[in-house]
């Protein structure tokens, strides 16, 4: 029961570090805590096997999101 | 054990609406965003609908893309 | 049984040497992946930190590798037991093809912890829930507290790593 709470709590300082972050790229690792602990909070809120297709799509979408975000900053793609 | 879970995902929800209200840059609040979008994902799946769930995870980083076209940096 | 704050603690350090002896060996404080991961690295060598340990934090950030896979082999583990983790591999898998990324060090680190938590839920010592909380500990170490310092300590262990197979250096 701790564990639930652990990530909650952790889930909740790691946002409030996202928004008192004044420099735009430092704000992404913050943001990965913040998807890290709401996967972990889907997955103790329903222990069913399709609950673990709903955290990895949730992780990957919001790790392709930062990835999107992270090389639009820096220019876009580039060519090699 | 729900209750107090659900409390931060609000919490998550109003944290990210104010500062994406608030922000200047365009990717700041794209950023602000996506901590808004992770408070609803707790609501969706505490009352079982895990399709409803892949569906915008997957649909939520397809938007963010499109609209980062809009607000690509000029090239210096 | 021990008491669930100390299961908790012990996870957590499982789960922190399982994803940085992975990630270190799969070399990702070397280099940037993408442009985005290339970018972080700068902007955290701006403020104070080093440049290896930026590439390493902007790779975590930018792909879902090692760390990711040990959370969701847990989550796996914890929804559905063996088969879980071992399906949780293949969607880390496609989840690091759609992100660019050769995508070994993602799967490798997911299934090596699908049998470390798998093996420490038989024996009776821990749950799986605490592997969960124990790798958002883990994680928190590394992103959230001070990426100053984070990138200091990584870029240490990055020498370390160095010495025993010189062929690389950085």
């Amino acid at each position: 029961m701790i564990a639930v709470y652990l990530c909650t709590a952790i889930a909740v300082y790691a946002a409030i570090r996202v928004i008192a972050e004044r420099n735009t790229m430092r704000k992404l690792p913050f943001l990965n805590v913040v998807s890290f602990a709401v996967t972990g909070i889907i997955a103790f809120l329903l222990p069913h096997p399709i609950t673990i297709l709903a955290a990895a799509a949730y992780f990957v979408g919001s790790t392709l999101e930062s990835n999107a975000i992270a090389s639009t900053w820096a220019g876009g793609i580039r060519k090699p | 054990m729900n209750d107090i879970v659900m409390i931060a995902s609000g919490i998550l929800i109003l944290a990210g609406m104010t500062a994406a209200i608030f922000n200047r840059d365009p990717f700041d609040k794209l950023i602000s965003l996506s901590v808004l979008i992770a408070g609803v994902f707790p609501f969706i799946v505490e009352r079982g609908f895990l399709d409803i769930a892949i569906a915008t995870a997957l649909i939520a980083p397809l938007s963010t893309i499109f609209t980062l076209m809009v607000c690509r940096r000029v090239q210096v | 049984m021990l008491d669930e704050p100390f299961r908790i603690l012990i996870a957590a350090l499982i789960c922190w040497l399982n994803f940085m002896t992975v990630d270190l060996i799969f070399k990702l404080p070397h280099s940037g992946g993408v442009s985005g991961a290339t970018a972080i690295a700068q902007e955290v060598e701006k403020g104070g930190g080093k440049l290896n340990g930026g590439y390493m934090m902007g790779n975590l950030v930018s792909s879902p590798d090692a760390s990711a896979g040990t959370l969701l082999a847990s989550c796996g583990v914890y929804c559905a037991g063996l088969p879980g983790g071992l399906f949780a591999a293949l969607l880390v898998y496609i989840g690091n093809r759609i992100c660019y990324d050769p995508g070994y060090a993602g799967t490798t680190g997911c299934i090596s912890a699908t049998f470390i938590v798998y093996g420490a839920v038989q024996s009776g010592w821990f749950a799986a829930s605490d592997f969960i909380a124990g790798m958002v500990i883990a994680i928190l170490t590394i992103q959230g507290l001070s990426s100053v310092h984070a990138s200091r300590l990584i870029a240490r262990l990055w020498k370390v790593r160095c010495r025993f197979i010189p062929e690389d250096k950085p």
